[in-house]
């Protein structure tokens, strides 16, 4: 079969310059059909013309600045958890080491997430901010204890900056409802100190506080005023993309669920 | 350095040339993008599937343009063809502002996304990504000569395309 094209049919199959359709067709099935010819095909295959104007037409890419987000994406797992160190390291006094403690780098969401984030947020913004969860890694036990925070949770709407005293300063980026109907926000804090983090709560079933369900440093540069969720901390975005089940709420909607959270 | 952090690193070296493999597929350097981080988040938590020894980036390749292919079935709505000029021009924070000069390259560029989805497929792979036709039978799940005769088509459409815009004789 392979013997019924000519090394002209073939070369100009490899090369693109064969005009026939139907010879084309005929030529792709006998190739499939004989590894033999394939072979052929392959070494009568003349240089690539058009190879080397792609390759320059699409090589700016290969220079261009590689978007923060990509290499977020494969940042180690431990990211968040790592600031504790630094935190730790600059700041006394020493936290508290739960007792089952077994080392840093076997912690992982969201078994530990929640009880590290309660960690690293009272070690970054400087104050006892969540309180409960002695009892163990739960995240079910971890609820806001700022006030300033709290006040925002419940009632500033999404956009608006908050002052958060020495905390530094607040805004809710988004609020939804969960599966089970709990009201949920997503909130970020620019640090006194220049970090920017970023939070998901949820507020308790049974009004007791908001409990913090995904805590993440940005790892934007220090300073940078963002106002929207798009660069979040991922393990956020990630929490976030989990739990929400509901149109994010705007304007006076998110202010009426708000009062019947 | 442990096992994952050197896959790490090498998957943050591939990263320039997942994003120009994604922008051919996908014709838009946002969708690209999109593709790109969901490839690596992917490659990251399944890193214990990639067998050590096989080629890293056509391991990633194959996640991306999955990726990409699930995501055209689900969503229609996806971002319209744009070129990656408007995308460099934005890149000049750190005071290197890249210009794109070429306009041949801006053509090419245009003629490469003119193709059909799946000669853009071989187009990424064999020409831009030097694999040979077997390899990329065996990503794209097709017999050789069908790689063949749509790298045939491709150079055909490219050819008439050049030729009528005055790039090539």
């Amino acid at each position: 079969m392979s013997a019924s094209f000519t090394d002209a049919q073939l070369a100009a199959f490899m090369d693109g310059s064969l005009a026939d359709e139907a010879l084309i067709d005929a030529i792709e099935a006998a190739i499939n059909a004989d590894a033999a010819l394939a072979q052929r095909a392959e070494a009568l295959a003349a240089g690539d013309d058009f190879a080397p104007l792609v390759r320059d037409a699409f090589a700016p890419l290969l220079d261009a600045p590689v978007p923060e987000r990509l290499t977020a994406a494969i940042a180690p797992r431990e990211a968040d958890v790592i600031d504790l160190a630094a935190a730790r390291a600059a700041k006394a006094p020493v936290l508290p080491v739960p007792a089952n403690d077994t080392g840093r780098s076997n912690w992982r969401w969201p078994q530990f997430g929640a009880m590290a984030a309660s960690l690293v947020l009272g070690v970054m913004i400087g104050g006892p901010l969540l309180k409960g969860g002695s009892g163990g890694p739960q995240a079910d036990g971890l609820v806001l204890a700022s006030a300033d925070l709290t006040a925002m949770l419940d009632s500033a709407p999404s956009g608006q900056r908050t002052d958060l005293a020495a905390l530094g300063e607040g805004e809710v980026v988004l609020t939804f409802r969960n599966a089970d109907g709990q009201l949920c926000r997503q909130f970020m804090i620019d640090g006194a100190g220049g970090a920017t983090s970023d939070a998901l709560a949820c507020a308790g079933a049974n009004g007791d506080g908001w409990q913090i369900e995904a805590y993440g440093r940005r790892a934007a540069p220090a300073g940078e005023m963002k106002l929207a969720g798009g660069d979040a901390a991922p393990a956020v975005v990630a929490a976030v993309d989990a739990m929400i089940d509901s149109d994010p709420l705007i304007g006076a909607d998110e202010l009426a669920e708000l009062g019947k959270k | 350095m442990n096992p994952d952090e050197t896959a790490r690193q090498a998957l943050i070296a591939l990263i320039p040339r997942l994003r120009r493999f994604a922008r051919v597929l996908t014709g838009s350097i946002a969708d690209a993008d999109d593709v790109a981080q969901a490839s690596l988040e992917k490659a990251m938590v399944n890193l214990d599937q990639y067998q050590p020894g096989t080629r890293l980036d056509a391991w990633v390749f194959r996640i991306a343009r999955n990726h990409w292919v699930d995501d055209r079935r689900r969503a229609h709505n996806r971002m319209g063809h744009d070129d990656i000029g408007e995308m460099l021009d934005l890149a000049g924070e750190d005071g290197v502002t890249v210009v794109e000069a070429s306009a041949e390259a801006r053509m090419v560029r245009a003629a490469v996304d003119s193709l059909p989805p799946e000669q853009r497929d071989v187009v990424a792979l064999v020409m831009l990504e030097e694999l040979s036709y077997r390899e990329a039978a065996d990503m794209l799940g097709l017999p050789i000569g069908t790689v063949m005769s749509r790298l045939s088509r491709a150079k055909a459409a490219l050819a008439k395309r050049m030729t009528a815009e005055g790039a090539v004789q």
